[in-house]
């Protein structure tokens, strides 16, 4: 274990000495996430980690069930800030002059056939710049409508069944019920940032989203890192020469996963520290989940660098893998644009990437989560970091 | 001090070495040599432990390296051909990180560091990285690296190819006192002169076996025609070859139409010159050069192999 050290020492110290490297680990990402969060400051709402929704409502009468969706299902949404309009002519001005974001327009008698499953339709007003929050209020909407629909549908059909006169009444639907049903389908739709927003205590704004996201997205480049680190000492035959001293092969390996741990891992705390120093960005409450986070990402990369020192043969490939590879991998985990604007297909295929896990656990951290909360990522991210070592080691074993 | 018996090496059918034996005595400077490609750095390889031999048996100091590889490494110093450093790190602290993967401590790395830099000549240029260092400066600090945990066997693969004649010269002064300080030494290369410099017993490797093994008297003796006469001639005349060759003195016959020469061994040059002038005169051969070389390493292995050793 002390050679192990050793040799992890030995790298961590090349590293930090090598300029290039510190502008790219450090100053790069530092740079990028004042840049991004500065500038997307108002498209990602200020402090609200899903921009902040001003809707504006107008009920034509006094439909119980609209009046219930205004009521009771909208306030639960945390980035919902609701407008009642007293007219359709008011609802359109309040959307010209920009005072909300998206209106809607509830007919006359909206649910008045609900009993036969059908409702009629809602007119939504958006504002072109404002796609993407209309996109969500309508999946509200729908989702609402649909539960409506099915609560009253199936209360007729039992009380048809048990040949009672009763109709369906909106007072039996539980709203509560309702409204987390629907907040749990916008979870599913929207990803892991809008389940942020909606389950968190705290919104998350995009210095912060940023913050993380550059994070995540540089320390991924300690994949590369270590892989070059280990193909430079083959190349350079001090790998050969390390062979030569009396250090068992493990060891070797050891301290060559450590030497890229150490590194990523203080990395990372480096550039927390600077994100919370200089740009006062809070991580949340819990410093040891972050530090937990940073660390079992740290231990997935470092994992990562030894599958591809295993698997690669020249340092060439290490760069195409370090340009390509690592945008690819940023762009999909929510490094350059939230996930929420992805749609289904990458969304899930996101979900694959080891900086989807760690991004959205900060952001979680960052809304306030708990430890339960954070258990799947960890516990991905160490699995997938044992696995790439244990299939890295194996090869360069047998090597 | 080393025994290597009937080492043999394959890789994919190829045989790199075949059936090696040779053995170095405590204190004794040993020569390895062979063109390239004969086998030589797999051998240091597998006296180093870490390649493994397909057949034979390899023992320093009467412990096995099958079943004794890390005590084994311990004893060795490896210099091997590259310039195996990390380069961005400085001269000392590249040395006190290769004292300390041979287990000396912190402050016995300093210590150590300091004396192997006086002794290599760099301590002015200690905290200097080694990226800013000339080629026979690396190479330095190369062997230093070695040298530093002080090994009872030190192995030189190659130290001195590419580098400018001073600072090979100082290597070779530096090998030559750690020698006479009681280290034991063995030293490979292609260039003769250095081996013929440093080691009192040479073996002479080629296509993986020990063709010739013996101290310098020994080998020198086995060439009977020790001397060879290299004639520059406007043609290669195959009736003035014969006649050549029938010359009591003269024993092998080497034409190299490459460059127009002829290579003969002989046993007594001063009696065979002139005779060789003679029959080009009348095999009208026009001779534009001559030239005596006495025996020497070189001459021994175009002797063994009919080849150069850097053929």
């Amino acid at each position: 274990m002390k050679k192990s050290l050793l040799i992890a020492w030995k790298d961590f110290t090349i590293r930090v000495k090598d300029r290039k490297g510190f502008v790219t680990l450090l100053l790069t990402p530092l740079l990028l996430t004042a840049i991004l969060g500065f500038a997307l400051n108002s498209v990602m709402g200020g402090e609200g980690g899903f921009p902040e929704t001003k809707v504006g409502v107008f009920v034509s009468d006094d439909d119980d069930l609209a009046e219930a969706f205004v009521s009771d299902v909208l306030p639960t949404i945390v980035f919902v800030k609701i407008k009642e309009s007293k007219s359709e002519e008011e609802l359109r001005e309040l959307l010209t002059e920009g005072k909300v974001d998206v209106g809607i327009l509830f007919p006359k008698e909206w649910s008045s056939g609900v009993n036969q499953g059908i409702l009629k339709s809602v007119t939504l007003l958006e504002k072109p710049d404002q796609r993407t929050k209309t996109a969500v209020i309508e999946s509200m909407l729908k989702s609402y409508s649909e539960q409506v629909q099915i609560h009253a549908v199936t209360t007729l059909t039992v009380m048809n069944d048990l040949s009672a006169s009763v109709t369906a009444s909106t007072s039996e639907i539980n709203m509560k019920q309702v409204a987390s049903e629907i907040q749990l389908e916008l979870q599913s739709i929207s990803g892991g940032e809008l389940k942020e927003a909606s389950i968190g205590e705290k919104n998350v704004g995009s210095m912060q989203y940023y913050a993380a996201a550059m994070a995540v997205m540089f320390l991924m480049f300690n994949m590369t890192l270590g892989a070059k680190s280990f193909l430079q000492e083959r190349t350079t035959e001090t790998l050969k020469r390390l062979s030569m001293t009396p250090t068992g092969k493990a060891s070797i390996l050891l301290g060559k996963f450590l030497g890229t741990l150490f590194f990523s891992f203080i990395q990372f705390i480096v550039f927390f520290g600077a994100t919370s120093t200089f740009f006062k960005v809070d991580w949340g409450s819990n410093l040891y989940q972050v530090i937990t986070v940073g660390f079992c990402y740290s231990f997935a990369v470092s994992g990562l660098s030894m599958t591809i020192a295993a698997f690669v043969k020249e340092e060439k490939t290490t760069d195409v893998i370090s340009s390509i590879g690592i945008q690819i991998l940023a762009i999909l985990g929510g490094s350059m644009l939230p996930i929420y604007l992805f749609p289904e297909g990458l969304k899930t295929i996101a979900s694959v990437t080891p900086n989807k896990w760690a991004l959205t656990s900060f952001l979680d951290i960052m809304s306030g989560t708990t430890w339960s909360e954070l258990f799947p990522a960890i516990s991905i991210l160490l699995l997938l970091g044992f696995i790439t070592l244990a299939l890295g080691t194996w090869k360069l074993k047998t090597n | 001090m080393l025994q290597v018996e009937n080492v043999l090496k394959s890789y994919d059918k190829n045989e790199v070495v075949r059936g090696i034996t040779f053995g170095v005595h405590k204190g004794e400077s040993f020569g390895l040599l062979g063109p390239n490609g004969a086998g030589k750095s797999t051998t240091i390889g597998m006296i180093s432990g870490i390649i493994t031999p397909d057949k034979g048996e390899i023992k320093v100091d009467g412990l096995s390296i099958k079943k004794n590889a890390l005590d084994i490494k311990r004893k060795i110093g490896v210099v091997p051909q590259e310039i195996a450093l990390y380069p961005t790190l400085s001269a000392k602290d590249n040395l006190m990180f290769w004292g300390k993967m041979y287990g000396l401590t912190r402050n016995e790395a300093i210590k150590r560091a300091n004396e192997v830099l006086e002794y290599v000549g760099l301590s002015e240029r200690a905290k200097e990285k080694i990226e800013t260092f000339s080629g026979g400066m690396k190479r330095r600090v190369n062997i230093g690296a070695s040298l530093m945990h002080k090994p009872e066997l030190l192995i030189m693969d190659e130290p001195t190819v590419g580098i400018d004649p001073q600072s090979r010269n100082h290597i070779l002064e530096t090998v030559k006192e750690l020698n006479k300080n009681g280290m034991t030494i063995i030293y490979t290369s292609h260039y003769m002169e250095e081996v013929e410099f440093l080691c009192n017993r040479i073996g002479i490797i080629d296509k993986g076996k020990m063709i010739a093994l013996g101290t310098k008297k020994d080998l020198f003796q086995r060439l009977a025609e020790g001397t060879v006469i290299k004639v520059g001639v406007n043609k290669l005349d195959e009736l003035f070859l014969n006649k050549v060759k029938e010359i009591d003195e003269v024993g092998k016959v080497i034409p190299r139409p490459e460059d127009l020469t002829i290579e003969i061994f002989v046993t007594n040059h001063q009696k065979v010159v002139g005779e060789i002038i003679t029959l080009a005169v009348q095999a009208n051969v026009n001779v534009h050069s001559l030239e005596v070389n006495e025996p020497n390493l070189e001459s021994l292995f175009l002797s063994l192999t009919g080849r150069s050793l850097r053929d």
